[in-house]
Formats: C-alpha cells, structure tokens, sequence
C-alpha cells in the first residue's frame, strides 16, 4: 500500500505541474466560456438594432397589417430564446411590383441601405410562396419573425374577409406556448429542455475525462517502456501496484481537473445562469444526478484506462498505441451515438440492455438516470456488471502488463497474449 | 554463513526457447562475483530470476538463506541492462521517488540522494530535468538509485558497457569500496578483463546452462600453469612444435599453451637454439582463454 501510494504522489504531482495540464485546464473554461459569451454577444449587438425593411405588396393594407404584427409585443415563449432588446423594425411599403422595382431594391440592400425587402404581391400569396430578399441569410430567428407576421396577418385579413371581426380573429389566433415540465417523485421538477441540456453536458464531459485519462494511462504505460525504467521499478513493486498507481494516481488528476472546472463553472454561470433562467427555467441537477455522474465516471474510468492500460503494455511506440487505441474507444463513441435514441425512450427495453452494457453503461445509464430515474434494481444490477467487468478486466490487464512491459520489439499476436496471460500465472 | 544467492537447478523457457537450463550457483556473503557469458547466453534471464521479475519455471531461488520472496527485496540494489529513468522528472525528485519504494523517508531519501550526488560529482545537477544530462550523467543517477537504500546485495546487469574510461573508473572504486564495506556484488559482464581484475568468484553461462562456476583463484589454478608468454628477437619455430597446443602471436610478445604434459623448460631450451629471449614467464591461463577453451568444448 505505501508502494502504491508513492507510486499516486508521483503520477500525480509530476501531472498536475506540468504546463500542459495548466494550460489545458485554463483553457477550457476560457473556451467553453468564449464560445457561450462571444455568439451571445454578437447576437446582442445585432438585435438592439434598427430593421429596415421595405415591404413589397399590391395592397398597402396587407402591409401595414404584417408592420402591425412585427411591431406588436410578442409573449415570451421557450423559442424566443433571447438575451437583449428585440430589434426595432423600421417599415416602408412599396406598392411598386416591376421587375425594375425589384432591381432598385435588390441593389439597396446589396448597398446596405436597407436589411431586406419582402415580396408580399397577390402572385405570391396565390403562390402560397413570399420571399424575403437580405445580405443576413443566416438570421433563422428574423425569418422566423417574419414568418409568423406574415402567416398572422394574411390569416387576419382572410378570416376578416370571411366576416370575422378584428377581435374575434385575434381571440383565434393567440399561440399557444407548450412548457414541457418532468415530473420527479411526484413532483414536477425542472423543465425537459434543461434536464436534455444538463445530461448532454454531464455525459460529453464524462466522455471526453474518460477518453482523455484512459488515453493518457496507455501514453504513459508505452512512454515507461520506452524509457526503460520499468525494470527499475520492478525491483521494489509489484507489476499490479505499478498499475494501480498508474490509475489512480492519474484518475486523480482528471478529478482535479473536473473540480477546477465545476469550480470555474460555478462562477462563471452566476450571472450567466441568471440570463439563462429566461428561457431553460430553474437550472439544477439533482443531487441523484450528482452522484451518478461521480459513480459513473469512476466506474466508467476504471474500465477504460484499465483497457487502455493493457494496449499500452502491448505496444512499442506511441504510433502503433495510437492504432490500437481505436478499438477501444468503439464503445464510448457507440455509447454517445446511442444517446439521443436511449434520451426519447428512456423506458424501452432496448434502453435498458443497452445501459447495462458495461462499456455503455457510463454513458447510457447515467442519461437515464438524468432524464427519467430507473428503477433501482437497474441502477444497482448495472453497477454490479460494471464493477465486475472492472474487476475483471484489471486482473487481465495486470496480467498483460506484467509480461507485455518486459517484452520489446514486435507487437503480439493473438495467440501469442494467451501465452503471456498462461506465464504471469 | 548462508549464501546471499543460491540458485537450485533452475530454469526458464519462453516459448520453446530455453533461455536458462538446470542453472544452479552460489555467491558468498562480501565478495564480487561475476556472471559471465556471451550475448544471450541467458544472464538478464538469470537476473531477473534472481530479483522476482520473472519466476523460475523450475527451481528455486534462495536470497539471504530464504527462499525468495518480494520483502527481501529491500536488502537488494538492482541496476538492470536496459536503463532508464523519466525523462522530464528533475534529478533529486526522482532520486528520492525510487528511494522511497525501498522504504526511505522522503528526508533520508533526500539526505542520502544529496551526498551520493556530491560523491559521483553530479550536485550540480540535481534540479535539471533527467533529459538535460548526458547519458553518462543519467547512468551515475541509476547508480545512485541502485544504492541509495544501502542494500546487502547489489546486482548489476553489464553496469561498464556504454561508460566512459573515466565513469568506468568511478563505477570500480564505488564497487571497491563496497565490497571493502562487507556488501556483496554480483555483476554481469561480457568482457573478461573487468572480471579478471574485480571478481572474487564467478559463473561462466553459455546457452543458459553453467558451465564453469565457482572460485576465479581456484579456477585458474585448476588449469595449472601451461600458459608462456614469450619476448624475442628472431624466430624460435616453435608454431609447429610439438610441445604447443596453440600459439598466439601479439607483435610485441607471443602467447603459447602447452600440451598437457608438455615441459616448458624443454620449450626453452628449443626456442632458445633459434632466437635471443628477452622474457619467458609461465602463467596461468587468462579468463578469456578459459572461457574460449570452455565455450568451445561445449559448442
């Protein structure tokens, strides 16, 4: 046990100094913090702004009918998903429809004198087709404004031209805004959107500690063969404590890393989470979840760098690791492809043979502990399995690499590794 | 006194390669004993047998009058043929990392790592990364490392090849001054004249089987003196002579084996017809030539 420890300290301290880890555990929030502010901020930027749209139509009426419902309030609904002021459009109508007309203005927005311009003649609502013309294709959430002006303004003036009166038309066309809510213990908990959220971050964050650290175990095996300093430490430990303090001493530093970024995140997300609660409502994971999520890395860490441990003590170089290493991280990526089918039917046999699986386990049983709670038996039986297979493949494993971090030179055959695993009997 | 290492008969094969074969030895408490052989005559295997790295498939192996067992590895230095260290660990951490799986504090591994660093003239140098040093430096570290738990035994596998004339020097007054200490040495080697020089005793292996083994005085005196070496002026003949089992000319001096039986005063008298003699002396057979002579007798 002393062995093992000195065995953690080193792998540990010689780690967590190393540029490489600080720099990569700065980054990472800085990173994942870039890439939630700057879009956020960008956005914010365009939408206070002023809209100047021309709007194109034979009947100014309809026009100042689609104006109306731009400029109207609209309800908060989970869509409109929006930090900042919502831009303010400036509207001229034109009731000019000639292909010249069309030319002049396709020109002023080239020229940025207008954002766009919106074909809304009596041809194109025969057609049942309007086109808005701008340089800002990509404004999926402008288009969708528009939209749903057009469709209620046009609806409006057919259901008036029906006989309906202006209130009673509004009265029909209130939308309707769904709230998914999730019913946890009987009581209704957050809503279905975060929880998604919650468990798509949680298990992308256990995938890639777990790849990162399994891969890093196997690196770190082929760098001793290579050094040829294991035989050094073969005089005073064990093949078997060499390989727990491998592991554990480098989970350890993918625990610290989490912890600094659950840290950052937690400062980071205070006034985040405020502008986020708009629209994702209360965010929290469940203390259930937490404990899952830290049950399921362990487990799920184990079991990879356990096999990862293994590849390495079979290879030479860091070239022929890198080759093999795919195999083994078959599962997980199978694992995270899975997610979405396991996340819309949680309750489906097939969700839960495949979450007990034990190489998907940590990634498809904790989604279905986030999203629906299985019943306990399944949480307890899969557990089971997977410290099992953990159990067993470390006793393979330490028996690979008793023999295989002795043996230089060509990369075993099949047959072959069943002989090694005979000898380190 | 109990042997510090008894091997009993024992043997290793990978595959269907023998690599060690009905091996039994003995080394004595205190002295400098050397394993001997040609490249894969099964030395390493030996070793590693010796140290718990590998386990005899027959046989036993016996370290300070016990059969072998992991806690006595704690009175064992071990400096294996393929060498290495971590390569961006500074220097003193790393000392004090392996003196701590020997059971050191971290201080007195410290303590210990800072003088043997002053002794093999490397203080300058115990807060560079090991990648920084020369290979001859790194090779002083692993000696260090070796004895930094103070261990009764010291195994070293070829600990000369790849040093310098001057870390060679080095390395033999260390070994010196240990055997002076009561330890006891075991090292492996190909080359016969660091034996010859160090060794109280050895073992001569060639495909994994012991051919000659035990005291390197006795041994000797075994072959008896029928070994000339001769200086002259002139041409004795003697290359063809029937007294000469074989003939070995170096340019400045000749070097001859006699027949057994062969009188060397009757050889004297011959050369001396035909050639002015500086030096005639009768010796005793070198290492290497008792090891060509035992090798080839069992090709």
């Amino acid at each position: 046990m002393h062995n093992v420890w000195t065995l953690i300290q080193r792998e540990y301290l010689e780690r967590v100094r190393s540029r490489s880890f600080v720099i990569f555990t700065l980054l990472m929030p800085a990173f994942m913090a870039g890439s939630v502010l700057i879009p956020a901020k960008i956005e914010e930027m365009n939408s206070g702004g002023e809209r100047r749209i021309v709007i194109v139509a034979n009947n100014p009426q309809l026009a100042m009918a689609v104006d109306q419902e731009l400029k109207a309030p609209k309800p908060k609904s989970t869509l409109s998903a929006e930090a900042g002021a919502p831009p303010v459009y400036v509207i001229q109508v034109d009731t000019n429809s000639t292909d010249a007309e069309r030319d002049r203005l396709d020109e002023q927005v080239s020229d940025g004198r207008i954002n766009g311009f919106l074909w809304l003649t009596d041809d194109a609502l025969a057609n049942h087709e309007v086109t808005y013309s701008t340089k800002e294709a990509a404004d999926f959430h402008q288009s969708g404004e528009l939209r749903n002006a057009i469709r209620t303004a046009v609806t409006k003036r057919r259901l008036e031209q029906k006989g309906m009166s202006g209130a009673e038309a509004d009265a029909l066309l209130t939308p309707i805004v769904l709230n998914t809510v999730r019913i946890e213990k009987g009581k209704e908990g957050s809503s279905g959107t975060t929880v998604f959220l919650t468990a798509f971050a949680m298990v992308m964050l256990l995938y890639l500690v777990v790849l990162i650290y399994g891969v890093s175990v196997m690196r770190s095996v082929v760098e001793e063969k290579n050094t040829r300093i294991l035989e050094v430490l073969l005089s005073s430990v064990t093949a078997k404590e060499l390989l727990a303090g491998k592991i554990l001493g480098v989970g350890a530093v993918g625990l610290t890393q989490i912890l600094v970024w659950v840290i950052f995140a937690t400062l980071f997300s205070v006034p985040g989470l405020l502008s986020a609660k708009s629209f994702l409502g209360e965010v929290h994971i469940p203390p259930a979840g937490m404990a899952a999520f830290a049950i399921f890395f362990l487990l799920g860490y184990l079991l990879y760098s356990s096999m990862y441990a293994a590849i390495g003590s079979m290879v030479n170089t860091d070239h022929e690791a890198q080759q093999m290493q795919w195999p083994a991280m078959i599962p997980i990526i199978l694992a995270v492809f899975l997610m979405n089918a396991v996340i819309q039917h949680p309750n489906s046999p097939l969700a839960f043979w495949l979450s007990i699986f034990p190489f998907f386990a940590p990634i498809l049983m904790l989604v279905r502990i986030l999203v629906v709670q299985p019943p306990l038996w399944q949480i307890a039986l899969c557990i089971a399995i997977m410290v099992a297979t953990v159990y067993g493949l470390l006793a393979l494993a330490s028996r690979i690499y008793r023999i295989g971090i002795l043996m230089y030179g060509k990369r075993p055959t099949l047959p072959e590794l069943r002989r090694w695993l005979r000898y380190a009997g | 006194m109990a042997d510090v290492v008894e091997l009993r008969g024992i043997r290793k094969s990978y595959d269907h390669f023998v690599a060690v074969d009905n091996l039994s030895l003995a080394i004595r408490a205190g002295g400098v004993y050397g394993l001997l052989g040609p490249n894969g005559a099964g030395k390493t295997s030996t070793i590693r047998m010796m140290i718990g790295i590998t386990m005899p498939d027959e046989g036993e192996v016996r370290l300070f009058g016990e059969p072998f067992h992991r806690g006595l590895l704690h009175r064992v230095g071990y400096l294996p043929e393929e060498r290495g260290l971590y390569k961006r660990m500074k220097v003193l951490d790393h000392l004090v990392f392996l003196g701590r799986l020997h059971n050191l504090s971290e201080q007195e591994a410290r303590k210990r790592s800072l003088a043997w660093c002053e002794r093999m003239q490397i203080s300058d140098w115990t807060h560079k990364k090991v990648e920084e040093l020369s290979k001859g430096m790194q090779q002083k570290i692993q000696f260090v490392a070796a004895l930094l738990h103070d261990p009764e035994l010291v195994i070293m596998d070829e600990p000369f090849a790849g040093l310098d004339p001057a870390n060679s020097v080095m390395l033999k007054d260390v070994l010196i001054e240990l055997k002076r200490a009561g330890k006891t040495i075991l090292f492996s080697t190909h080359r016969m004249d660091q034996v010859e020089r160090l060794c109280d005793a050895i073992c001569l292996i060639d495909h994994g089987h012991a051919i000659l083994e035990g005291d390197l005085k006795k041994i000797k005196a075994s072959y008896g003196k029928n070994h000339v070496q001769m200086q002259y002026e002139g041409d004795p003949r003697l290359e063809n002579c029937d007294l000469v089992e074989s003939f070995n000319n170096y340019g400045n001096y000749v070097e001859l084996r006699l027949k057994p039986g062969a009188d060397a005063q009757q050889l004297l008298r011959m050369a001396v017809d035909h050639a002015r003699i500086s030096r005639f002396e009768l010796l005793e057979p070198s290492l290497e030539e008792i090891f060509i002579d035992q090798v080839g007798k069992h090709a």
